[in-house]
């Protein structure tokens, strides 16, 4: 499975981890995924836009805008109580599917 | 530093979006974008190589705005407050003041357009979806085409048969009538004690014409037959003697000339014809100048003034001797009020006043039946009442009962298609988790593979619904060349619109209902679980599912089995009931001695007896009779009236009825019906002129019980509506008339010239083949009267045998279905008991390798596999039990509740489903213990 359709499948569960902490604005969480990744996985805006609008209306997350001063202000994403339950079922979910793969692929007998 | 708020402006449109959230969208992209941009800054890059860098981030704009749109920004009805830190939600008490034209605010114009818009929008992104899922349950189907193949031939045989009964039913039961306001259009029938559908007298339809004030009006007809003469070959036409307004009540208008007027009616009215539009095209090439002209009926000259409109047909009841297509209409040519009250030959129909109902109409009829059995003598010893049923209904009350058992039977085949259709999805199920699982990993949501599962399910169904109406255009044929009467009638010759919405329809609905257990399945999809490996096991529910699909297979089957039995049995006593007489190796013909050319009884009389001696010196002849009505004939108007014994007390009389026929000496020798006592007409009696009469066995059975009827009078009708006494000489057996099954009235024989009929049938029994000897008996005939046309000509076997039509019809298709639930149900049951012992192969493998005994595993295996058939074997004759009685009006020498077919179809299916698990059970056990522990 290339980068691209792992980071495809794999996009929602990445946002919504990032905002597990607190709320973030919308290049920060693209920044902070590329952090963690080591810069392996990169989110250009037209990508992560999108996921954004679409959690949102998933009811998953919620957006705010906040003045901070001497700051623009920003629109700020925060998980909900259900953005957050699917989360914890997405990342179980992720752990059992990676396990399984990495079970299949190490295998080494028949 | 570039304006990012108009770089997005500029690249980004997103026209069904509101403006203020769009104005939103445009400040997030612009900050994000110039975040980018002060990064790339601060990297050291140039404004320029900045610029470039935050640009890449959005290098397909459309795209962008699609994706936005499809993430449901377009729909988005909530009001995105651009909020401060301080976010409160809006006042809902406080109503907002509305906004002063052309303020800021007055988006009114632009909200309902942006409400359209958002319409569209929505539309046309689930047109979008659906075509994403259609597109993708294509390519799922034909990348299993051994599997959509089968699916699909499943279910062209079950939704094919479907919408062909269904057009038949359509076209015999919920179609209207082809005639001007015909869901108004009742038939009336007279009652005379047991004789419940009797034609009316002329008087009567004249009383029902002056009191009735429900019906518009009453018409009425008596089918005759006549001979046309002159111009070409002298030909037999059928021919409707008729009140001046019943082609009106019956047709828009004519498609020559004129219908009949009232004056055109009654005694001494000038003879005038309507002719059908077959025969104008016939007989007088379809030239418009025949309005007008003259033509000889039965030696009479009458003057043409119309021609009916092409396909005009009459729809009558089984059983009123109407037949659907007559050659000419005649206006009455006798004062109908002044006729006897107790002569009824005429068959009534009337149109209801808008807004009457049936109902109404009969407590009406009721009434006047009471007033008129008050009033005149002759009704009241008759005991008169009069019925007003639906033409509508009535023309197919004797074939409701038998399509709607067709139309459950073929609904079971589909159940049991889509059961094996459902059982084949299911078998499907381990392959298409891991699918599924894949899926919901990348991302899809529960609703969307559940849309998706039945998208694919609906798309098979649909494709062999499309198929099907081939199938189902095939089956029509066939059902048109078994067409029995009450059906062919009304005939179908194709699919039409109704038809092919019903085969839509039941092609969505198979597809939802087969398409359900595995949705079904995916509703309740757990991705963990899944994941951690659970894909492979073989669930309990699957299990349940394919247990419960085979068990209401079985049960279906049984029914349809049961009814095909029962059908085939009926049909079976049918070929061996006796009609009574002999009908092999006799040829028929009729002939009408009627009109100008034999107007005096001695003329006809003369006639017969010629043509009797001079056919009977044909070689090859072995006897010849004469006849005025054959068995199982319904074309001409039955004869039938009162018979009581000579001297029977006033209150006797008018109270029984028998077939009236007037046979000639040979008629009983030529058919071989069997005497049971006295004689036959003999030469002496016509020296004599003896008033002599031979009666059935039941006739006399019923008035002489100690068997002394020979010699006894009999009080008759004389075929001119006159009573008369005659002599019993004769007792011979009775003779099915009618139906093969019903006895209908006993009856009796007058000879030939003490009642003389204007049309007689000759029966001639042959030593050969009786087709090669019709050429010399036309030649006959016309050498006593070259203008005398030899009609139906036909043998004595055909009339026997449409007398089977009926039932032979409904035993073929019944049988037909029967034989297919059997055949899917054996696949089913097959492919079910194969996918349960795969699923289980490790498993037997496990128990084989720790020494299990074969004979042991194989009871296992048969023991899983039958429990669902038994189960459904039990629940298939409870259901028969229930069902079948319904039937009862179809059989015929079985009772409908027959213990031995019962359990005989239970044994039947049990050995089938014995044989069908125990093939894949053999398979397994026969194998090697280590393929099936290594079988993954």
């Amino acid at each position: 499975m290339s980068d691209r359709e792992l980071k495809k499948g794999s996009a929602e569960l990445l946002v919504l981890s990032c905002l597990e902490a607190r709320p973030r604005h919308g290049y920060e969480i693209g920044k902070l995924i590329e952090a963690r990744s080591n810069r392996r996985i990169q989110f250009r805006i037209a990508s992560l836009y999108p996921i954004l609008c679409r959690l949102e209306g998933r009811g998953l997350i919620s957006g705010r805008w906040i003045e901070r001063s001497g700051e623009r202000r920003r629109r700020y994403y925060r998980l909900t109580a259900r953005g957050r339950k699917f989360l914890e079922a997405e990342r179980t979910a992720w752990g059992d599917f990676v396990a399984t793969i990495n079970r299949v692929v190490s295998s080494t007998y028949a | 530093m570039p304006s990012w708020v108009e770089y997005v402006r500029e690249h980004l449109s997103l026209p069904n979006c509101r403006p203020e959230r769009e104005a939103q969208i445009v400040e997030e992209l612009a900050q994000q974008l110039d975040d980018a941009y002060q990064e790339a800054l601060e990297s050291g890059l140039s404004e320029q190589e900045a610029f470039s860098a935050a640009t890449r981030h959005v290098c397909d704009w459309p795209a962008l705005a699609n994706d936005l749109m499809h993430a449901g920004i377009g729909r988005t009805k909530r009001v995105q407050l651009p909020l401060s830190d301080q976010h409160t939600p809006p006042d809902l008490n406080q109503r907002p003041s509305p906004p002063g034209p052309g303020s800021p605010g007055d988006l009114s114009s632009s909200d309902s357009s942006t409400i359209s818009k958002d319409r569209r929008v929505r539309i046309s992104q689930m047109m979008d979806t659906v075509r994403q899922d259609l597109h993708y349950a294509g390519r799922m189907l034909a990348k299993k085409p051994v599997f959509t193949l089968v699916a699909i031939l499943t279910l062209v045989i079950g939704i094919g048969a479907n919408t062909a009964i269904f057009s038949v039913v359509d076209s015999v039961l919920l179609r209207p009538l082809p005639y001007p306001h015909s869901s108004r259009l009742a038939v009336v029938w007279s009652v005379f004690g047991k004789e419940g559908r009797a034609p009316s007298s002329g008087p009567e339809l004249i009383s029902l014409r002056e009191r009735s004030r429900l019906f518009e009006q009453f018409a009425g007809i008596w089918v005759q037959s006549g001979a046309l003469t002159g111009r070409g070959e002298p030909e037999r036409v059928s021919l409707g003697l008729v009140t001046s307004n019943f082609l009106s009540l019956l047709s828009a208008g004519p498609q020559l000339g004129r219908f009949f007027l009232p004056h055109d009616e009654g005694q001494g009215a000038a003879p005038v014809v309507v002719i059908s539009h077959e025969l104008w095209q016939r007989r007088y090439g379809a030239d418009p100048r025949i309005i007008g002209q003259p033509v000889r009926l039965s030696g009479e000259l009458c003057t043409v003034v119309g021609v009916l409109p092409a396909g005009f047909k009459l729809i009558f009841p089984e059983g009123a001797s109407v037949p659907a297509h007559i050659d000419v209409y005649i206006p009455f040519q006798w004062d109908l009020a002044k006729q006897s009250r107790d002569q009824g030959y005429i068959r009534i129909i009337g149109r209801l006043r808008d807004g009457a109902t049936i109902q109404q109409a009969q407590a009406e009829l009721d009434n006047i039946a009471s007033q008129l059995r008050s009033e005149f003598l002759e009704y009241s010893g008759q005991n008169l009442h009069l019925q007003a049923l639906s033409l509508q209904g009535d023309v197919a009350h004797n074939v409701r009962r038998a399509l709607l058992a067709l139309f459950a039977g073929t609904a079971f085949v589909l159940l049991i298609a889509c059961a094996n259709v459902a059982m084949l999805v299911l078998s499907r199920a381990n392959e298409r988790r891991d699918e599924i699982t894949v899926r919901a990993a990348l991302g899809a949501g529960r609703a969307r593979i559940i849309r998706q599962l039945l998208t694919e399910s609906v798309l098979l169904s649909c494709l062999g619904g499309i198929a099907a109406l081939a199938v189902s255009w095939g089956i029509l044929r066939i059902l048109w060349v078994l067409q029995p009467a009450g059906i062919a009638r009304m005939a179908p010759t194709g699919l039409n619109l109704a038809d092919l919405v019903f085969n839509l329809l039941v092609s969505v609905f198979c597809g939802i209902l087969f398409g359900l257990s595995p949705a079904l399945e995916a509703r309740g999809l757990d991705l963990a679980s899944m994941l951690r490996g659970a894909s492979r096991s073989t669930g309990g529910n699957k299990r349940l599912s394919r247990q419960l699909l085979i068990g209401c297979e079985v049960a279906l089957t049984f029914v349809l089995l049961t009814s095909s039995v029962l059908l085939i049995r009926t049909f079976a006593d049918l070929l061996r009931v006796e009609p009574g007489f002999n009908p092999n190796n006799v040829l028929t013909f009729q002939v009408s001695l009627t009109g100008v050319r034999y107007p005096t009884r001695d003329a006809a009389i003369q006639f017969i007896r010629e043509a009797q001696r001079k056919l009977s010196t044909v070689p090859g002849v072995q006897s010849v009779g004469v006849v005025s009505h054959l068995p199982f004939d319904d074309n001409l108007p039955n004869w039938y009236d009162y018979y009581w014994r000579e001297g029977a007390p006033q209150q006797e009389q008018n109270t029984l009825m028998a077939d009236h026929r007037s046979v000639s000496a040979g008629f009983f020798d030529t058919l071989r019906i069997d005497f049971v006592a006295g004689r036959d007409f003999d030469s002496a009696d016509e020296v004599a002129n003896r008033k002599v009469v031979i009666i059935d066995d039941s006739l006399a059975n019923q008035l002489w019980p100690r068997g002394d009827a020979i010699g006894k009078a009999l009080n008759v009708e004389n075929g001119d509506f006159v009573r008369d006494v005659a002599e019993v000489i004769g007792v011979v057996k009775h003779v099915q008339y009618h139906s093969l099954t019903n006895q209908v009235r006993p009856q009796i024989y007058l000879r030939y010239p003490m009642a003389v009929r204007a049309n007689m049938s000759f029966v001639v029994r042959t030593n050969a083949s009786p087709e090669t000897l019709v050429p010399l008996i036309r030649r006959q005939v016309a050498d006593l009267d070259k203008d005398l046309p030899v009609a139906n000509v036909r043998l004595m076997d055909d009339y026997v045998s449409d007398a089977r039509m009926s039932a032979r019809f409904i035993t073929v298709l019944c049988g037909s279905l029967g034989a297919i639930a059997l055949l899917l149900s054996c696949i089913g049951i097959y492919g079910v008991t194969s996918s349960a012992v795969a699923d289980r192969t490790k498993e037997i493998g496990i128990r084989m390798a720790l020494g299990a005994q074969r004979y042991k595993i194989m009871m296992m295996i048969l023991r899983a596999g039958m429990t669902p058939i038994l189960t459904g074997g039990l629940l298939g004759f409870a259901l028969s039990l229930a069902l079948t009685p319904l039937l009862s009006s179809l059989l015929f020498g079985v009772r409908p509740i027959d213990p031995v077919i019962l359990f005989s179809v239970l044994m039947f299916l049990f050995f089938v489903g014995l044989s069908a698990s125990s093939l894949p059970a053999l398979r397994v056990i026969r194998g090697n213990p280590i393929t099936a522990l290594r079988c993954e």
